[in-house]
């Protein structure tokens, strides 16, 4: 016989919005603490995020999970806001994130600012065909621990070389983690960029946030 | 072929399929030869040329890969670089002869980059408008409607003809962008037909061609829709069924993929347009049901 709570991972797991809902507002009704409610909703996003990997979910699995985590979150933030001044929410780290000169393509950069909000994130998001000059003023003015630079052309990988070499430039490259994605990223384009990591799809950017925010799995 | 008035530029000379990837690491030229002349066989009417990197960090490989498609086709070449130097590379490469006079196409001009209409100094050439961005605020946008993308193609061609070069309306190429549907809340792909009918029936546009690139339709999902047949390939006959009555008449695609419209009974051309009538998590929900039975 399943738990109350593991029929909730397994409702958003399988994404099954009504019972997802219907079972948060029991367990709020029933007193259970925000930060249990969203840990279970981390529970049921990793699972999520293993069938993504296995080819069992896809995109849109992806991102309508994201969605019931939203719309659960909106139930149970203001509960965390009244019983826990200052601890509404949990900002794990700043990420500043944007398509680089020369690039207009942003599907891949939305998809992983989504995630990365849904997981704890704050996410600026500089827009596309951004100048190294807007990464380098947006940097001074909001101090990220990561920056994001994302691409989808061949040729996005120079601006992003152009982009991180400015960064070294302006001395502050070591201020902040480096990744990239967008498109055929591999380890040949890491190294030569000079970024700190690559991911493929938003759940590795989600990931390579988490450990580099030392945010426990 | 099955649509009429459907004209293909062949967009595999890039290094972005990994199939081709290892034509270009390993400098294999003649390997390109026959990849262009496969396409052109096949049916393309231009050929899209994209290098990658290496047009901006060799540009004698890309004057050498020009120069070996033009000895082995007489399509006409599109050249796919968002950068004038390049662009203008290529445009002095380019042999109007071995290409029977025909026009080559710069791929593409947004507004963010309206300086490279100043390209047909060196030579005439067709373009690719990209009407799914527009500039505001100095700064670059994605088009969320179907009217900014009409309103950005009436400004790029307006731009077009404010510039130095001489065009005519059949010179444009109005790029709508097409979305992945996998990723699609904001009914994108709905905004891209409906901004293709805007263009299409728009007297001071008429003579304009419109096109997209189809390949990311179907990204991010899996290779068989629910009923088992190839989903990617039917997803873009899907948005080929609709698109095309509109005034849609240019595809940057696979010129040996088979382009056939699709009957209303068809079960990925049905799905596909209860999909783009919806938004949100309805949408993704819909879209769940291109290849998940039940």
């Amino acid at each position: 016989m399943t738990t109350l709570k593991e029929d909730y991972v397994a409702s958003i797991a399988d994404m099954d919005e009504d019972k997802a809902l219907e079972i948060t507002q029991q367990l709020i009704d029933a007193g259970e603490a925000p930060m249990e409610i969203l840990g279970l909703c981390r529970s049921a996003m990793e699972i999520v995020g293993q069938r993504f990997e296995q080819e069992e979910y896809f995109l849109p699995e992806l991102m309508m999970a994201g969605d019931i985590l939203e719309q659960i979150g909106a139930l149970v933030r203001p509960l965390m806001d009244a019983n826990s001044e200052g601890s509404g929410q949990t900002v794990h780290g700043t990420v500043l994130i944007g398509t680089v000169h020369g690039d207009l393509h942003d599907i891949g950069k939305n998809i992983v600012t989504f995630m990365l909000e849904l997981n704890g994130f704050k996410v600026i998001d500089l827009g596309i065909d951004v100048s190294t000059k807007a990464f380098l003023d947006a940097i001074a003015a909001n101090k990220p621990d990561i920056v994001g630079l994302s691409g989808f052309l061949t040729l996005a990988f120079d601006a992003m070389k152009e982009t991180l070499d400015a960064f070294d430039d302006a001395g502050i490259r070591n201020n902040f983690k480096v990744m990239i994605g967008g498109g055929q990223v591999d380890d040949q384009i890491l190294k030569f960029t000079g970024a700190d990591a690559f991911g493929i799809n938003a759940m590795e950017a989600v990931n390579l946030c988490r450990k580099w925010t030392g945010v426990a799995a | 072929m099955g649509f009429d008035n459907l004209t293909i530029i062949g967009e595999r000379i890039n290094p972005g399929f990994r199939s081709v990837a290892a034509l270009f690491d390993n400098d294999d030229i003649a390997g390109i030869q026959a990849l262009a002349v496969r396409q052109a066989e096949a049916g393309a009417a231009y050929l899209n040329v994209n290098c990658g990197r290496r047009s901006l960090t060799d540009p004698d490989f890309l004057r050498r890969v020009i120069e070996a498609i033009q000895d082995v086709v007489d399509v006409p070449l599109s050249f796919d670089f968002p950068n004038a130097g390049v662009q203008e590379l290529c445009l002095n490469v380019y042999d109007f002869d071995k290409a029977g006079g025909r026009k080559p196409i710069v791929n593409s001009i947004a507004q963010t980059r309206l300086d490279m209409f100043a390209l047909t100094r060196i030579c005439p050439f067709k373009v690719i408008l990209m009407a799914s961005e527009r500039v505001e605020e100095g700064v670059g946008r994605s088009n969320r409607t179907a009217g900014e993308i009409h309103e950005t193609a009436r400004q790029l061609i307006e731009a077009a003809h404010q510039s130095t070069g001489s065009f005519e309306m059949d010179d444009f190429i109005i790029d709508v962008s097409i979305s992945t549907m996998a990723a699609d809340r904001d009914g994108l792909t709905r905004m891209a037909l409906d901004g293709i009918g805007l263009i299409g029936s728009d007297p001071a546009l008429k003579g304009v061609h419109i096109m997209g690139g189809l390949s990311n339709i179907g990204q991010q999902m899996p290779a068989r829709a629910a009923d088992g047949s190839p989903l990617g390939q039917k997803l873009e006959n899907a948005f080929l069924t609709d698109a095309v009555p509109l005034g849609f008449d240019f595809l940057l695609g696979t010129p040996w993929k088979d382009y056939a419209p699709l009957g209303d009974d068809d079960y990925v051309l049905k799905t596909f347009r209860e999909v783009i009538a919806l938004s949100g998590m309805d949408a993704l929900r819909a879209t769940r049901r291109l290849y998940r039975a039940g």
